[in-house]
């Protein structure tokens, strides 16, 4: 309860608010290692849950089925799977720089079970039939944000030594790309996460739920949460971002010479990567545990103590599981000069916007006595000035090279070799025959109607456009 | 209160132990079956593309992305610590910032002006 | 304020391990691995920071070092080659004397300096750490070294225009996408379309056979032209005719347990079909 006192005074106006407001005060070493092994058989469960969800989903937005025979409902697809990986060979390949690439998958799946050490799965809960109670947390500090992407930029190691260490070309190329990949998203990743911190004055999960009482952080900060989901997947090296391990052009990526447990690895970090930015998704911009507005009133925030909380949460994570399962269904890879203009050219500049407008907008409301109506009218008057002027600027870069493009301009032919075709780069079409005759029947009706002696000049124009 | 980092210990324990059990498990359990164009690498059936001459080397283009998000990554870091304490800093601290994200930003623009982000 | 004994312990721990990946990064002959150690010093060093109540520090000391050993690592790939060691020759003479000399004298001095420094108890941790480590900072930051925190800004932007002088040129011809390419190859009256696949038969596995035309031929360009200039393409005649040979003495026959040469994917027909039609 201690915590939720706390809460209670936090979340009226306190400014810098020392410390977390998770109690860990009642935890010993036992308790450490019990939460630290459930972390992970929860993680490993819900990869393996959602390797289930994600084949069924996809099969049914593509009108399959999807597995649906080993279990009921195939649930024991993705434990069949994880069995045979187990007891497949292990090869190490003949190029291969032996203690790296065994190290990558490693690294790989290690810096990935880290990061629900700082999710809060919930308040204080009380342990069943005893009067202990404990935070549903292992742990949490003043800079457990930071260390949530200090453990994924950790991560990375692992694709990257992955992919040079395997002596192969298709692996290191998927490597490199990572490497652009990922420290391009970091980065509007990490921006938007600083209007997250201004609110909220700290950087601890469980403090950062708290101050969520009143209302989710992604209302009052929908262009950061975009850009956070937009960044999570690409951090994941999800579809639509999934270049480091492109099928279509790299086989696999830097996994492809992995087999065995060291492949599971690699794909068990992947689908861990998704729980962990989901889970801080849901932590920094969706209330964490918090019950959803309707149900959180009832009966005196009933919904937002014990064990209550653990469900919204994991329900939260799902939906952002959900929303990746959504967007691999939907969209298709991206080329990888247009990923990095996103990254750089889109996702940067507008998390610095956004973080300037927040920053003067706090400030304006803080310190300042400008009136408030005031302020949000002249920025949205500058955002519509500023968007002007891109539209602007793109339209004058983009006008450029088509001026050089109209030199030859050969006659049309649309029967050339015998078969209809269409027209070659810088050939236009005629126009169309049909449509002059449409608009010449359009004429003559409106001067039917209105009855002019303006027919027989139509109707020639026609028959001379058709005849050929 | 104790230190709140001790927990993290524990986690990295059980962690290791998963990460290096898989890996050992998979190399006792799975079969040994020698065969020379298994441990070849792969690239989809044709002969392995030899090294290239020097060791292969990539595009400096790489070079660039990464100088910049070290720039940014630094800009980033030291907006963490302004935003937690953005209340008690006012408005000094809200300039002072301004002007640190404003003199990052020129050569970003420059950059992107100069084509340092076009891909090819 | 007293070096409590878990701190201790985890001290002894961590610091060899510092040293050894120290001297690794020193005399490790891939450039990978020297990366590798500076990774784990690093991380190493984040861990004594952490337990030296420097929270923000120790792990802004992964984010950061992690991204700037990554460009570490990127730039090993892209000036000395992917799989290259370094060279121990002496570009300057007498360059290796020189540096053992000097190597010695840093030693000495950073050994005396060390024994001699007097270790004070240390004081005032516990009031900077009052109100969390990061807002601590944040104040400092913002008071004391704030002409500092803008001096890292000009900094930065030196680093970055550096980088930018260094390694951008600039474009002087027009930019060819996928549009000019797809353009360009319409109006050369190239195959408009993708080049066939290459023949993938049961008994050779691999994309270096050409693929058969309805009327049997090979199709040349159907292989990668990588692999024909490589030289590594496999003919037809020493491999695969002889099977269609096979094939059609087994349909002759009316076995058609042998009948494994020349299958081929629906979709590859198609485009086989439309270069023998352009080839017409």
């Amino acid at each position: 309860m201690g915590a939720l006192a706390l809460a209670a005074t936090v979340a009226t106006e306190t400014p810098a608010v020392p410390g977390i407001a998770a109690d860990f005060s009642n935890d010993n070493i036992w308790v450490y290692l019990v939460k630290a092994v459930l972390i992970i058989v929860f993680l490993l469960t819900s990869v393996l849950m959602a390797l289930w969800f994600e084949r069924r989903l996809v099969a049914r937005m593509q009108v399959r089925i999807g597995p649906n025979v080993h279990g009921p409902l195939g649930l024991l697809q993705a434990v069949a799977d994880a069995m045979k990986l187990l007891m497949k060979e292990d090869i190490t390949v003949k190029m291969a720089d032996k203690v790296v690439y065994i190290l990558a998958p490693m690294i790989s799946v290690f810096s990935s079970l880290l990061i629900y050490a700082v999710i809060p799965f919930g308040p204080e809960v009380r342990i069943p039939f005893t009067d202990f109670t404990t935070p549903a947390q292992l742990t949490d500090f003043p800079v457990a944000v930071l260390y949530i992407l200090a453990c994924a930029a950790l991560g990375v190691y692992g694709i990257v030594l992955g992919g040079w260490s395997s002596g192969s070309t298709y692996p290191l190329l998927g490597g490199v790309r990572s490497t652009a990949q990922i420290i391009s998203y970091e980065l509007a990743m990490g921006l938007s996460l600083v209007s997250v911190f201004l609110l909220a004055g700290s950087m601890s999960t469980s403090e950062i739920v708290n101050q969520q009482e009143r209302f989710w952080y992604a209302l009052p900060l929908l262009p950061a949460f975009i850009l956070y989901v937009i960044s999570m997947i690409g951090e994941t090296n999800r579809l639509p971002f999934d270049l480091p391990e492109a099928e279509g052009e790299l086989v696999s990526g830097y996994m492809t010479e992995y087999s065995s447990m060291k492949f599971a690895w690699f794909f068990l970090a992947e689908y861990i990567n998704m729980l962990n930015v989901s889970a801080v998704a849901t932590t920094l911009f969706f209330g964490g545990w918090r019950a959803p507005w309707p149900l959180s009133a009832i009966n005196d925030g009933m919904f937002n103590q014990g064990w209550w909380p653990i469900l919204w949460f994991l329900a939260k994570v799902w939906f952002f599981m959900f929303i990746f399962v959504w967007v691999r269904g939907t969209l298709l890879r991206f080329r990888y000069d247009q990923f990095m203009k996103l990254g750089w050219k889109i996702l940067i500049p507008v998390a610095l916007t956004w973080l300037v407008i927040v920053a003067i907008y706090q400030g304006v409301v803080e310190f300042g006595e400008i009136d408030r109506q005031f302020f949000i009218y002249a920025s949205l008057a500058l955002f519509v000035i500023a968007i002007l002027g891109l539209v602007v600027s793109s339209f004058a870069t983009k006008a450029e090279p088509e001026v050089a493009k109209k030199t030859e301009a050969e006659p049309f032919d649309a029967f050339a070799g015998g078969f209809p075709v269409p027209p070659l780069p810088g050939q236009q079409l005629p126009p169309s025959p049909r449509a002059a005759r449409r608009a010449a029947a359009a004429a003559t009706a409106a001067t039917a109607v209105l009855e002019v002696e303006a027919e027989p000049d139509t109707t020639t124009k026609t028959e001379g456009t058709s005849g050929d | 209160m104790s230190n709140p980092y001790v927990p993290l210990l524990f986690l990295m324990g059980v962690a290791a132990v998963l990460a290096l059990g898989g890996v050992a498990a998979s190399a006792i359990i799975g079969p040994k079956r020698y065969n020379k164009a298994k441990l070849e690498a792969y690239e989809c059936g044709i002969e392995p593309t030899p090294n290239a001459v020097g060791g292969g080397r990539f595009p400096i283009k790489y070079y660039l992305v990464a100088m910049t998000f070290i720039i940014f990554d630094i800009e980033v870091v030291f907006l963490y610590p302004w935003a937690v304490e953005f209340r008690t800093l006012a408005v000094f601290g809200l300039v002072a910032i301004l002007a640190f994200i404003a003199m990052i930003t020129v050569p970003f623009i420059y950059e992107w002006r100069r084509g340092g982000f076009e891909w090819d | 304020m007293m070096t409590s004994t878990g701190e201790a312990v985890l001290f002894w721990v961590l610091a060899p391990a510092m040293v050894l990946g120290a001297l690794g990064l020193v005399f490790a002959r891939k450039a990978v691995y020297a990366a590798l150690s500076m990774i784990f010093v690093m991380v190493c060093l984040a861990m004594v920071y952490v337990m030296q109540q420097a929270e923000f520090l120790g792990i802004v000391q992964v984010v950061v070092y992690t991204g700037a050993v990554m460009m570490l690592f990127v730039f090993v790939l892209m000036l000395v080659g992917v799989d290259a060691s370094t060279s121990a020759v002496e570009t300057i003479k007498g360059q290796r004397w020189i540096g053992i000399l000097m190597g010695v004298g840093l030693g000495t001095l950073l050994v005396t300096v060390t024994a001699r420094a007097a270790l004070p108890e240390t004081v005032g941790l516990d009031e900077a750490n009052s109100e969390t480590n990061p807002a601590g900072l944040a104040r400092v930051l913002m008071s004391d070294f704030v002409l500092d925190l803008e001096i890292v800004a000009t900094l930065l932007v030196t680093a970055a225009l550096a980088a930018l002088v260094l390694t951008h040129r600039r474009r002087l011809t027009p930019k060819i996408g996928q549009p000019e390419r797809a353009a360009a190859r319409m109006l050369a009256g190239d195959h408009p379309v993708n080049l066939p696949a290459p023949g993938v038969y049961a008994r050779h596995n691999a994309m270096d056979v050409p693929a058969l035309d309805p009327e049997g031929n090979p199709i040349e360009a159907s292989v990668s032209r990588v692999l024909r200039i490589r030289g590594q393409e496999h003919s037809l005649d020493t491999d695969v005719t002889t099977l269609v040979a096979t094939r059609d003495a087994a349909e002759l026959t009316g076995d058609h347990g042998t009948d494994t040469a020349a299958e081929r994917g629906g979709q590859n027909d198609d485009t086989d079909a439309a270069t023998t039609e352009g080839e017409a």
